[in-house]
This record gives structure tokens, sequence and C-alpha cells, in this order.
């Protein structure tokens, strides 16, 4: 592969080319396990060999990419890429600039595994399935079960036209189960350990050993059914309480995405869209309570987002970005810390495989815990609803107005938690949510979660992130039953 | 497109599928593709990327056993090797009853489809260009303004065949632009878009894009709206958004295997006004052609609601099997890690009406003019309820007249019900092409669209 990175730098060592860097991910495999209704669902096995090269002009970019790894294609895309960046520089009457960020010389960086779950036979993982599946029919009602396994492994080469250098091996895996019961065009769904394909982490097989989906499967087919007679969630303004898994997708949406440094300066606009964020508020702007403290951690263990060096080369870096309530810092690249005046990128440039140039993308954005264990927490609730496990998600274009649904809502009365109630809504706007947290649980209630669906990107790149968040309280929410 | 210097040494698909054993069957899906894509924001084309793909798929049944192995090497070996590993896969899978089994060639084809030669093989700075002159036009239309967009070209090959002897191939060219243009300064800012997606990237119309999008940006400061349900006209984009998830969640074969289709209980029913018919017709010149589906399936004239009445799912080879339904052809691309949608349709046409969009606003007399939606998910899927924010151009109908702009709004509505409350079809329909799905749509007054809150621009 080496060989290939050099083919290609050599070959983009043209006239006006000022940069140059070749990722290949090969191979980069995906498997997927699954389980609905006694019958295989999509069982795939899926390798692919990538490489892109990217370019810099003193103008523009250009990238180009081909799953041909053999000289010729490869010299071919590096030509392409080439003609791209001159093609793009035609119209542009500003110089590109990006932060003086050293690469490595040669470094590796491996996911620590404890059993590698593609060096496992795949038989017992599909009992496994088959078993956890079957345990989600507890009652007639419950007309479709499904478990899932999923697991990612990335082996990556990079070189750029500065010298630098790595190579990297990243595995991720993930395993859920979901119930679904209907009845007439009442659909209820309840999953564990979270929703859209359970959790995920940087691991091995024992990660998934440890969700013991065959376990808490029938509790999970259980409630599904019950749920089809629980009354509707109640309509009002009142206490929030968010279960950790929740709040992460919380945290991905109305954080996350927001401080995205290419949203914030618009290169995102005609799609993903931009941000409430101006590049001028960061450092004072006031983004939520004085409990709220967010930091994005590329060296978190165990998260989809932890690396040894982001797809421009860049050293994996954990930086603080709500302190306080206070909006200290961003998820950067090379270009966009430069263009806000930073001295070196934030190291969260990522691609989604060799066959994508690299975006800004979230890597493991955290919310730091509080002090209050779970009890604690509900103590202080007199009136209002506990809710858990992503149903739906929306949120505007500059990250502002949200809404949740939930698979699944407890009352809660006089500090105590009560039944469940069916079809949760909970709704806001970004900043004065976070403004109403009011306590934060401790590190019992905290989780890190594995989101592997998140995109962006023209053409679209899904990426792997991670969210650690405890439970939390938010006061005075507008909630209701959908 | 840049011609190929070199291609891998492909093997044979079929010449793999006859080395199976007795017992075992299977069918292979082999996709090459390329493609541009020309992002551009702030004046500047700050993402050009040029894709070349290849994508080789095999489904193997040991029995009635399925699993499936996805490579990008297309080598005799690759195919082999593939092949290989879904059969080992396929030994230990779950028994999949209903299985029909690989289908045998029958029917004939459509014959030759629209095609674009010189969109497949648009060169870099053939698609520079045209992403340049989209560019140039927004921002000569509205001057100052910042102006974000994207132009893609492409084409896709496909092939298929099967173990019962079916090997058929379909060849596709696909264009879309999009236009974004905005004052993100202004408190609140505003912004106006516009879209297009073709076979055939000459007939995109940059120029007019651009004058539309431009159009569609608010003059003066939108105004807060009270969240509530009122009379819409909903542009292209934004009923295309609509038809996209009711595809999804009322014709869908997942929905009905599994009960949660919020057509389950409609078929056949009135579920519209006459004026409404929706066809799915991936042989249309006004979508992206495609001759087959990813099973190799030929495509048809597939009715969805004919004159106001919901017709039945489309189904691929397991659903059919599953439902005991016709097998239509619309089985999906090879499985892909966002989940197992199941069969959809994914070329979408909704017939169109006589009206222009004056005419829409001035029938509607007080309500909301909608240019499209942002993020829209799935609330409640037996009811067909979802959610979505307005974006980029949303406006205040009073007297049958646009007269403000407004801040935009959240709805959480049932696609079921706006389909209902439909009053007029707009004469003129474009297409509208994600790189999944083409829907080809025109405006539509709908009689009552529930918004649940608002934003602040």
């Amino acid at each position: 592969m080496e060989e290939l990175i050099r083919v290609a730098l050599t070959v983009a060592d043209q006239p006006g080319v000022v940069h140059a860097d070749v990722r290949v991910v090969a191979p980069s495999r995906f498997v997927q396990l699954a389980v609905r209704n006694g019958a295989a669902s999509a069982l795939t096995d899926a390798r692919t060999e990538t490489l892109g090269v990217r370019v810099r002009t003193e103008r523009a970019w250009g990238f180009a990419t081909t799953c041909d790894l053999r000289p010729a294609p490869v010299r071919e895309v590096a030509r392409l890429a080439v003609r791209l960046a001159r093609a793009a520089g035609r119209h542009a009457r500003e110089r590109v600039r990006v932060t003086e960020d050293p690469g490595p010389k040669g470094g590796r960086y491996e996911t620590r595994l404890r059993r590698d779950p593609f060096a496992i036979p795949f038989e017992p993982v599909l009992e496994l399935l088959t078993t956890a599946e079957k345990g989600l029919h507890t009652a007639p009602a419950v007309k479709s079960g499904l478990a899932t396994f999923q697991a990612w492994d990335e082996e990556k080469w990079y070189g750029s036209s500065d010298g630098a250098s790595y190579t990297s091996r990243i595995v991720h895996v993930g395993a859920g189960v979901t119930a679904t019961a209907v009845r007439g065009s009442n659909v209820q769904t309840r999953s564990a350990p979270t929703s859209f394909g359970g959790d995920f982490s940087q691991a091995g097989f024992e990660f998934v050993e440890g969700l013991d989906l065959a376990g808490r499967a029938p509790e999970v087919g259980r409630e599904a059914a019950a749920l089809l007679d629980a009354p509707v969630c109640p309509t009002r303004a009142t206490t929030l309480v968010l279960g950790s898994a929740q709040l992460a997708l919380q945290v991905h949406e109305s954080v996350g995405h927001a401080v995205e440094l290419d949203r914030i300066f618009g290169s995102e606009a005609g799609f993903a869209g931009t941000s409430w964020v101006a590049p001028e508020k960061i450092g004072v702007l006031r983004y939520g309570s004085d409990l709220m403290n967010v930091v994005a951690d590329a060296t978190e263990p165990g998260g989809l987002g932890t690396f040894g060096w982001d797809d421009e080369g860049v050293a994996a870096q954990r930086t603080p970005i709500v302190h306080r309530g206070t909006l200290v810092g961003t998820l950067s690249s090379r270009e966009s810390a430069a263009e806000l005046g930073l001295r070196r990128s934030g190291g969260t440039a990522r691609a989604s495989g060799g066959d994508r140039a690299p975006l800004v993308r979230m890597t493991n954005v955290n919310l730091e815990p509080g002090e209050l264990g779970f009890d604690e927490l509900l103590e202080g609730v007199t009136e209002g609803v506990y809710l858990e496990t992503n149903r739906s998600w929306s949120i505007d274009d500059r990250r502002l107005n949200f809404q949740f649904g939930t698979e699944v809502g407890r009352r809660i009365v006089r500090g105590e938690l009560g039944g469940l109630v069916r079809n949760p809504i909970y709704s806001g706007m970004t900043p004065a949510f976070w403004a109403s947290m009011d306590a934060v649980g401790n590190r019992s209630t905290r989780r890190l979660w594995g989101l592997p669906n998140c995109g962006k990107g023209q053409p679209i790149q899904g990426a792997r992130v991670s969210h650690a968040a405890p439970v939390a309280r938010f006061r005075n929410v507008a909630v209701r039953g959908g | 497109m840049a011609k190929r210097s070199s291609q891998q040494m492909a093997g044979d698909p079929s010449a793999t599928l006859a080395k199976l054993p007795d017992g075992t069957s299977g069918d292979v899906r082999w996709i090459t593709s390329e493609s541009i894509t020309i992002r551009f924001a702030n004046g500047r084309i700050h993402q050009p990327h040029l894709e070349r793909s290849t994508q080789v798929s095999f489904r193997i049944a040991e029995g009635r056993r399925l699993a499936t192995a996805t490579g990008s090497d297309a080598s005799p070996e690759g195919l082999l090797s593939l092949a290989g590993t879904a059969r080992s896969l396929a030994r230990i899978a779950p028994v999949e009853r209903k299985f029909p089994g690989f289908a045998a060639p029958k029917g004939r084809g459509p014959g030759a489809l629209a095609y674009s030669r010189t969109t497949a093989e648009l060169s870099p700075e053939g698609a520079t260009r045209l992403a340049e002159e989209l560019l140039d036009s927004a921002a000569s239309e509205a001057s100052g303004a910042r102006v974000a967009g994207v132009v893609y070209v492409g084409n896709e090959h496909l092939r298929v065949a099967n173990s019962s002897g079916l090997d058929r191939s379909t060849r596709h060219s696909m264009a879309m632009a999009s236009v974004l243009v905005q004052r993100p300064d202004q408190d609140p800012p505003v912004s106006g878009w516009s879209e297009a997606g073709h076979w055939d990237a000459a007939r995109l119309g940059p120029a007019r894009l651009g004058r539309e999008a431009a159009e569609r940006m608010a003059r003066s400061t939108p105004q807060p709206v009270a969240p509530g349900s009122y009379p819409v006209v909903l542009r292209g984009p934004a009923v295309a958004d609509l038809l996209r998830f009711l595809a999804h969640l009322g014709f869908g074969a997942n929905g009905e295997v599994e009960g949660w289709s919020c057509l389950a209980r409609q078929r056949g029913k009135r579920v519209a006004p006459e004026s409404v018919t929706l066809v799915d017709d991936a042989r249309s010149r006004e979508t992206i052609p495609q001759a087959i589906d990813y099973e190799g399936t030929w495509t048809a004239p597939t009715p969805l609601i004919e004159k106001g009445v919901a017709g039945d799912v489309v189904t691929d080879l397991l659903t059919a099997g599953r439902l005991g339904r016709r097998l239509t052809g619309h089985a999906q691309p090879p499985e892909a890690p966002w989940g197992d949608y199941g069969p959809a349709p994914a070329h979408l046409l909704l017939d169109r009406g006589d009206a222009d969009e004056d005419e829409l606003v001035r029938e509607t007399r007080t309500g909301l003019l909608v240019t499209r939606f942002h993020y829209v998910r799935v609330v409640d899927p037996g009811k067909g309820v979802i959610t979505g924010m307005t974006r980029d151009g949303t406006y205040v109908i009073e007297n049958g007249e646009v007269v403000r702009p407004a801040r935009n709004l959240r709805f959480t509505e049932s696609v079921l019900e706006a389909l209902k409350g439909t009053t007029l079809l707009g004469k003129e329909r474009r297409t509208f092409f994600d790189g999944g799905s083409a829907v080809t749509a025109p405006s539509v007054a709908v009689r009552s669209f529930r918004f649940t809150s608002a934003t602040l621009f």
C-alpha cells in the first residue's frame, strides 16, 4: 500500500499543486447478521478496497477515488484529482488557507480487542441473535422481532506530500434487539440497549456479550405490548428527566452538529444546513446552564470517534466545547480552523472511507457527569416524565428548534417513577432547553453510546460517533403525546 | 466523465454461479458507477469529488438459507471468493421458509430507455462549468447574497444474473443540481432554494434554478406565525419529501409483513380525492429510468394511488413470497448499513393538475406557501405521522396572495391526512432526485396541514 501511496503522490506532484494526501482503506469490512421473526434478515459480509487522492492548489481542492488498487487506475485518479482542483480553482478568488499541523511520521493505531469479532465463527453469533429474537415474542401483540449484530473492520494507510504517514486498524461492533407490537394503527416499539441497531463500541465481541440481549429480550417484548394499553403521554410544560441514551442523541443533534466549524462557516449550507452559533460568539456564547460541560474527546476508550490521527493526519485530541454553560470550543479541520484564526486544527476531519474526502465530523462529544444519583434526580420532581430510547428525531437547519419522540415514557410523581405513557414527544429550542437543565446525574448514570449512522456531506457519508451522557433533569419543557 | 484507461480484470458472474453445487443457488448484482459531485459554498467550489466504483454482491441460497457477500473485487478470483463467503454465511443462516427461489427470466423488457451519454461521460471540467453556471446565475440574481449548492452527474451500469438463467443489465445516466441563496447576516437570516433532477444534465437549466432560488428568498424580514393548522401550498421539493415517506410507510412491503404499514387496512379504499394519481414507473422519461430492479426483474409502471384509491404494496422476491403477492420488481440495492428498509417505490410520479402557482395560491386564500422541508422523520408509522421543518422560502398567503415571508415552522402531520386534503395540483412537475430515489411531482395545495412549533428564523 505504501507503494500505491507513493505512486499517487508522485503523479499528483504537478505544477500548482501545493499539497496532496492519499488514503487507502483496504480492506474495509462490514458484517451484519440479523434475525427478523425467526428468519435470516440481511446476512451480509461486505469487503471493499478504496483509495482516495486529495490535492490542494493555491485556490481549490480536488478529490478522486477508485476501488481498483492497481498502479494504472491509481495514477489515473491522481491525475483526475489534479484536474478537478484546477477546474475548481478557476472560479476562486481567494487562497485556501490551512493550519500548520505537522503529521505523524509512521505511527500506528489499533483497536484493543479481547475477542476479535472477525476472528470468531459467526454461527454462535447467529445462535445468540436467534435466541434473543425469539425471546422478544412474549405476547401475541408482538408482531415483529429483530435482533442485529454489526461489525466494521477498517485497515487504513495514510500518506501526504508533507511526509506524514500512519496506519491504523479500527474495529467497531454493536448489537441490539427490537420488538414491535401492533394493534390496528397503534404501533409500539421497544428496543434494548437502545434503538436503531442497539449500542456500538470500539471493542471486540466481548462488548456484544456484555449486552445480554437474550436476557433482556423478554422484558423488551413485554414492554412493547404493554405500551399498546398505556395512556397517551399528557400534553403540558413539565419537568423532564432524560435517560442517558436519549440525552446522548440530544447532545449529538443540538450540540455536536451545531459546533461543527464547517457548518458555522456555511460550507454545509446547501445540504445539512448551518448553525445558530456565529463565529464571533465562540468563547462568549451562553449555550446552557452552569451545569453544562461538554467535551469532544477523540481519546475516549471505546468510542466510535476514537482514533490515533484524523484523516488529515492530525493527532486525536480532547477539546472542551462547553464549559460551565459557555461555548469555548468547536470541531474543526485544518481549513476551518485556519478560517477561524486558530493555529492548530481540532483534529476532527474524518472520512467514512477511502472513497470520501474528510469533513468536519464529531468524534466522541460527551456531556460531563454531575453529582446526583438517579434517585436524587427524581427526588426533586413533584410531577414530570422520564423519557428514554429514541423513536424519532428532527431539528431545524440551524440546530435550534428540535423535536424528539421516545419509545417509552414513565410518569414521575413525587419523586417516584410511575406507570408507562406512550407516544411521548418533547420539543424545544436549543439554548433555552440547555439553560433549563437544573440537575445532572453522576458517573453511575453515565454511559458511552455509539451512534453508527450520522449522515453528512455530498456524496453522503455515514460516520460512526459516540456520546457519553449521564441522566439529566430539565424544567418546564414542552411535552406531549403523539 | 473521463474514459477509464483501465478496467479491472473482470470475471464472469454467470460462470461463477454455474459453478455452484446442486442444492445451492444464487444471484449476483454487479454495479459499476462513475460520478462527479461539485459542491460550492460561500461563492466558490469547495468540494469537488470524482468517484469510480465497482460493487459486486452475491446472494447465495443453500436450500432456503440465504446470505449475501459484497465486495469491490470483480476479478475472477474476487467473484469466487465472494460466492464462497456468501455460501459460508448461508450455511449457518436460519431457514427462510417463504423464499420462492430465484426467478427464471420471463416477460419482455422495456427496450431502450432514456439515457444521455453526454451526461454519463461529462468531464471534470464540464461538471465544474455546470456548477459555475449555477453559482453565477444565482449570484447575479441576488446581489451580495451567499450562494451554496451542488451539481451531481453520473452513470450506473447494473447487471443481474441468477442461477435460474436470468442475466440482464441496465444503465442509467443521472444529474441533479440544487442551489441555495442566503443572507446569513440578516436578522433573522433569509434564504431561497431551487433544485432539479434529470437523466440529461443539459436539461437541468442552471440559469432558471439560480433565478428561482433568488426569487424565493425573502426580501423583507420574516415574521413569526403561530403554530396551528393552515391550508398550504407545497412546492415540488416539499411534495417530494411527503411522497418519499408515503412510499416507505404505505407502499413498502416490510410494513405490510410486519403490520405497521399506514395503509394496511385501506388498500382498495379511497384515501385521496379523485385528482390524485400516483404511480411508480421506472421506465418513464420523466424519472431517472431503470429497466430492471436489483434482482433483475423488469420494472413496470405500478399504480400506487389510482384516482384517489390506494393500491397494493410493491415487492421483491422475498416479500412477494412472504406476503403471497405479485412480484413487482422493486428490489433495492444491496444492503446498506443504514438498515433493511425492504422494497419500496423509487421512481414516483404524481399526476399533474392544471393550476399554475398563482392559481394554487389564489385558491388557497389564506395559509402558507412552503418551498421545502428539512430533516423529516417518522413519528408514528401506523398513522403515517411524520415531522420536519420548513426551510428556504416560507410565506404567508392572505386573500389569495403571497403577502410576506414567515419564520420557519415545524410540521407534525399524517401524510395520509395531507393526501386526503389535496385540493389542487400544479401543472408543472419536476423531478427531484436525492441519489437514491426520484420523485416527479408538481406543487400541491392541501386543505389543512398541522404545524406544531416554530423556530426563530
